[in-house]
């Protein structure tokens, strides 16, 4: 009988103890003494945001968002997020700030907006040999876009080009980008609508097969997402890029992830 | 990236797996009996809150459930969540497989025939000595293969953990994969998991012979 009372009192303790965990650490968005910078990101986002050959998290925008914490005196903290909960995450204060090739064209009014640092295309990648050569072509075919991504909102929104999304034969999402090249090399989607970047490091990583369509669906920007109304946490780190760029960190970072023709900051 | 390095990586990732596979399953076994007990409560009102919970755990999703979970208290309250991701995904997979544990708990006690208990009564037992010495030992022995099953499904689900961005193992998985560009890294994940569920089979094996002390 005293076992069962003690194994029951420790399951308390136990829950007991989770919970206490929660509330004790502080966001770091009161702006009255900022240690920590947390940065969400998704960890499948290569060249901006993924896991290095050593198994460390690494990318231009987290290089630069340690650039950043170093000018500051901050520690940098990375967190890898749920692409499709990233908006929970950043309202309930889990993280400070999104800042992974994340498109501002289209969620202007969703978040607090740093200046754009980089210029990103979304573009139309298709199978080498496949006889898709304009956007035009695509009239019917099977085209793949990433859950949640630019790349979708582009092709349904009415403004932007959801006439062409209608073209098409049918509009998949998919949820990461080896399952999309994977199916696309099977013939199982006839293309693929990404950001440049991206395109350009799976391109360059997969070697032959695939080509990039000279038309591109639009040109967007990159920006750092903050929580609306977080314009002090946003200020600070605007004029840190701009320092950054000022002092040749930024393109140095840019040349570093092959993406230097699409920074655009100092403009 | 080496394959030492990966194996290293994923290693550690499994690590955090177990742990919610551990957790879990010291949390939910206990709760799964109170809640076995509260479904056969004969006041009604009891079995029938219970018979309500448990049609939602097992009738929505587990990834659903762990949402909700983690950012219901912020959704509804507004509190702040930093540092409540672990606890919630340990709330959201203990309560969900308390559920499940508490159907497999109540076919095992109501499979005990009648005749038992009359016996039992007949003997002097009282109640509680009836299910303490002659009930459980039985069940016991009797749910451990659906246990079991429940068991080695739980230590697959731990990777919807990804729902709330945890990076246990297949996230890690996942991750390098989307890195390196090549599914390998979700194979190395599959292997682990079947390393891990042989592991848990076999300990399963060992405790239902002990426990066929009989034959």
């Amino acid at each position: 009988m005293k076992k069962k009372i003690l194994a029951v009192a420790l399951c308390l303790v136990m829950v007991l103890t989770m919970f206490a965990g929660c509330g004790s650490k502080d966001a770091t968005t009161g702006g009255d003494t900022i240690t920590t910078f947390n940065v969400g990101f998704d960890a499948e986002y290569p060249p901006f945001g993924y896991m290095d050959d050593n198994g460390d998290y690494t990318g231009f925008d987290l290089e630069v968002a340690q650039a950043v914490c170093d000018l500051e005196g901050w520690e940098l903290i990375k967190t890898p997020i749920n692409w499709d909960a990233k908006d929970q995450e950043l309202n309930s204060g889990a993280i400070d700030c999104i800042w992974n090739g994340f498109t501002i064209n289209g969620r202007e009014d969703s978040y607090t907006w740093s200046v754009p640092y980089c210029d990103n295309s979304q573009v139309v990648v298709v199978a080498e040999g496949a006889g898709i050569a304009t956007l035009a072509d695509l009239a019917g075919k099977k085209v793949g876009v990433q859950a949640a991504s630019a790349a979708l909102s582009v092709l349904t929104d009415e403004e932007a080009q959801k006439e062409l999304g209608d073209s098409f034969g049918e509009l998949a999402q998919f949820g990461d980008y080896n399952a999309a090249f994977a199916e696309l090399a099977a013939g199982a989607l006839d293309a693929l609508a990404i950001d440049i970047g991206v395109a350009k490091y799976q391109l360059n990583s997969r070697g032959e097969g695939f080509v990039i369509l000279d038309e591109h669906l639009n040109a967007e920007q990159y920006g750092v997402g903050f929580k609306l109304g977080n314009e002090e946490l946003r200020d600070i780190i605007n004029a840190d890029l701009e320092k950054l760029y000022a002092d040749g960190t930024i393109t140095a970072l840019a040349e570093k992830y092959e993406i230097a023709d699409m920074i655009i900051l100092g403009a | 990236m080496s394959i030492m390095v990966m194996l290293k990586l994923l290693s550690a990732g499994m690590l955090k797996s177990i742990s919610i596979f551990a957790f879990t399953l010291i949390l939910s076994i206990p709760l799964g009996m109170l809640v076995a007990f509260g479904r056969m409560s004969k006041n009604k009102v009891i079995s029938n809150i219970i018979k309500i919970y448990i049609s939602i755990m097992r009738g929505t999703p587990l990834m659903l459930q762990l949402l909700v979970v983690y950012f219901g208290p912020n959704l509804l309250f507004g509190m702040n969540i930093a540092g409540y991701k672990y606890p919630a995904i340990i709330i959201g997979f203990a309560i969900n497989y308390a559920a499940y544990f508490a159907e497999i708990f109540r076919s095992g006690i109501q499979s005990m025939p009648q005749g038992q208990y009359e016996a039992a009564d007949v003997l002097g037992y009282s109640k509680r000595q009836t299910f303490m010495k002659i009930i459980l030992p039985q069940v016991a022995k009797r749910v451990l293969p659906p246990v079991t099953n429940e068991t080695i499904t739980l230590v697959k689900d731990t990777s919807l953990a990804y729902a709330l961005s945890y990076t246990e193992m297949f996230t890690l998985a996942k991750q390098i994969a989307a890195a390196q560009t090549t599914f390998a890294p979700l194979f190395i994940g599959g292997i682990f998991y079947y390393v891990f569920n042989f592991v848990v089979a076999e300990v399963m094996n060992f405790i239902e012979r002990k426990m066929d002390y009989y034959k």
